[in-house]
């Protein structure tokens, strides 16, 4: 009955969602017929999903631990909440709940899965039990210790977010996103001469511990993690000109990779999933434009996959690594393009829906860890850019479209290849956003600050 | 001047005292000797020739500073023009109109002054991605080099770099910030002290 309810009213919600949609899409009178891409169709399309109703019990505290479990308790909470897989009850009226487990009392509130926790002083840290409980069939499902440090040591919110992570992965068999972080860059303001200038910010897929990583102030665009999460490769402007370098996130030891194309703009660097290459693009080269890969094993061998009088940016790896997808200019300045090809190089095919003459423009693709997902961003309407994803299966002829209000850009997928981190454009300043793209949930990470080329980060282990 | 005054009012009156009185008239004086007078004239025409000489330095002294000064503005207004941005519409790089006219008198500035060398800065608005706004810049900044290289200069004087959307001129989300932040700009980076007015 109450799982009905649940669905019902999601079923309403997306309604709502997609009157808007259309709402919005038939407003602007400069959509004519002509800007419609044939054969693409566009839309807020959600699949209308049940999520089973998940509750979090408060967390007890043995050993010294109770004077930090609640703390604990709601970084888990929120972290089940960002999963978009469950709804959340929460919000239970005090000494409601006793410390035993009651599954009849979970059972009527619609609680198909239960949360318990127990910290426990351990050493100089934490230790976290943690049980999933199957209310429907009266059973604990899975059990878990995790350990935690002290919440002085810089990596005891992660190691929480580790721990929600895995009680994502029993419960819906998925690997969560929590224990993760964002690298993207903020706008800075140099007073000596008037100019902006970006630095590489770092904050956690909660929203929270927002650190700055560089202190160049200097132009510098597209931090992009290495995969195993230990090091960043960007492109900055500090010796006037765009260079690639790559700095190690603890340690903040930098190094310029070797310009070996001589002048050009070196930019959009990328890892490849096994972190072997690197592959970039150089713009307005004396010889050839376009994407190289540099081998990090060998310090060598640059390779030239594509490109010529025409500009191919931005590319983005397959998690097999056996494919890439860019951002290409080749068809002219206003229309740019998605196209995949061979990793290697090689013939490369639009993915985006490209028709002669009435182009479209879609730009910054991310390729999803799961494989089967390309997001980017496209106008819909001349002027206004909103986050699109392609589904490789058919084509991409199918676009689905996440956001609906205001301007988004530059989307990049979660570790759990299900959300997605975007910048807003709101009639109150820029933000940096998260849409889940199964439910189409957005909600706001940083707000307010002028961000850019938002990069998640993979799964971050214990260091 | 000063001497001619002088002089005629005192022989005059050396002859009248002469004409005077009961006493043997004395001796007269020795007529004004005629070499005299000619060392008079000489000195006289000497200062004249200096005066003149002084006259001719000065009036040449400011024509030249003149010519200077002339020189110095219209060396200013060259560097002016070198430095004077170009802007783009929307999404393009393709040189407009009013771009084309003011590339032009960069071309010519820059056949005057050999030594010169500029860096092209390509600009973005806001609007669009990041990195399609990089290539964007790029664009623009190529787009201009290659109207400078097709007037015959030497594609080595020129190097080009993007800045994209990240130097905005005008800070704003308005179509006035954006029209000014769609740029090139121009940065000497050799020959400054060699700038020659167009010929």
């Amino acid at each position: 009955m109450r799982g009905m309810t649940m669905y019902e009213r999601l079923w309403c919600r997306l309604a709502v969602v997609a009157c808007l949609a259309v709402a919005g899409s038939a407003a602007p009178a400069s959509v004519g017929a002509q800007d419609q891409i044939p054969g693409v169709s566009l839309g807020l399309v959600y699949t209308g999903s049940y999520l089973p109703a998940l509750a979090v019990q408060p967390f007890t505290g043995r050993f010294g631990g109770s004077g930090l479990a609640p703390q604990v308790e709601t970084i888990v909470g929120d972290d089940l909440r960002y999963s978009d897989r469950f709804e959340i009850i929460n919000d239970l009226p005090g000494g409601f709940v006793r410390d035993e487990v009651d599954y009849a009392l979970w059972d009527r509130l619609g609680a198909v899965w239960l949360v318990t926790g127990t910290l426990e002083g351990a050493g100089d840290g934490y230790v976290l039990l943690l049980e999933l409980h199957d209310v429907v069939y009266g059973e604990v499902r899975e059990r878990g210790r995790f350990t935690v440090p002290d919440p002085s040591d810089a990596d005891y919110r992660m190691s929480v977010h580790r721990a929600s992570d895995e009680i994502v992965r029993w419960a819906t068999g998925d690997p969560g996103m929590s224990a993760s972080r964002i690298a993207f860059t903020m706008r800075g303001f140099r007073d000596t001469d008037s100019l902006t200038y970006n630095e590489v910010y770092l904050i956690d897929s909660d929203g929270e511990n927002l650190v700055r990583l560089t202190d160049f102030e200097d132009a510098l665009e597209s931090p992009s993690w290495s995969p195993d999460g230990s090091k960043l490769a960007y492109s900055s402007w500090k010796s006037g000109y765009p260079r690639i370098y790559e700095m190690n996130v603890d340690t903040r030891v930098e190094r310029m990779l070797p310009p070996v194309r001589g002048a050009g703009d070196y930019i959009t660097p990328t890892y490849s999933p096994d972190g072997r290459t690197l592959a970039f693009s150089v713009l307005g080269s004396d010889s050839r434009s376009g994407i190289f890969t540099y081998d990090f094993d060998g310090d060598c061998c640059l390779a030239y996959l594509s490109g010529g009088p025409w500009y191919d940016l931005s590319p983005t790896y397959s998690p097999d690594g056996r494919w890439m997808a860019f951002n290409t200019l080749r068809f002219g300045d206003a229309v740019p393009q998605v196209m995949l090809m061979p990793a290697e190089g090689g013939q490369a095919e639009t993915l985006s829906p490209y028709a002669y003459g009435n182009g479209g423009y879609f730009t910054s693709p991310d390729w999803s860890p799961l494989g089967d997902l390309v997001a980017f961003h496209g106008a819909i309407e001349r002027g206004r850019y909103h986050i699109l994803v392609a589904d490789l299966a058919d084509n991409g002829r199918v676009l689905r479209q996440l956001t609906s209000e205001g301007n988004n850009e530059d989307p990049s997928w979660a570790p759990d290849g299900r959300h997605l981190v975007f910048v807003g454009e709101r009639n109150w300043g820029y933000g940096l956003f998260v849409v889940d793209v199964t439910t189409g949930r957005v909600r706001a990470i940083l707000a307010g600050r002028r961000v850019g080329v938002p990069d998640w980060s993979p799964a971050l282990l214990p260091r | 001047m000063i001497v001619r005054r002088f002089v005629v009012p005192v022989l005059a009156a050396i002859l009248v005292a002469g004409a005077c009185g009961g006493d043997p008239p004395p001796p007269p004086p020795p007529p004004p000797a005629g070499p005299d007078m000619d060392s008079l004239r000489a000195y006289q025409d000497s200062v004249r020739a200096a005066e003149e000489a002084r006259r001719r330095a000065e009036a040449e002294a400011a024509a030249r500073r003149a010519a200077e000064a002339e020189r110095a503005r219209a060396v200013a207004a060259a560097r002016t023009t070198l430095e004077a941005m170009v802007f783009f519409d929307y999404d393009m790089s393709a040189i407009r109109d009013d771009a084309a006219a003011l590339l032009r008198q960069k071309v010519a500035i820059l056949r005057a002054s050999p030594q010169v060398r500029l860096r092209i800065e390509g600009h973005a608005d806001e609007r669009g991605s990041t990195e399609y706004n990089l290539a964007l810049g790029n664009r623009r900044a190529e787009a201009v080099r290659q109207f400078l290289t097709g007037f015959g200069l030497a594609e080595n004087r020129f190097e080009i770099v993007s800045f994209g959307e990240g130097r905005p001129l005008q800070q704003g989300s308005n179509e006035a910030s954006w029209a000014r932040n769609r740029r090139g700009q121009f940065v000497i980076t050799a020959g400054a002290t060699a700038i020659n007015p167009a010929q």
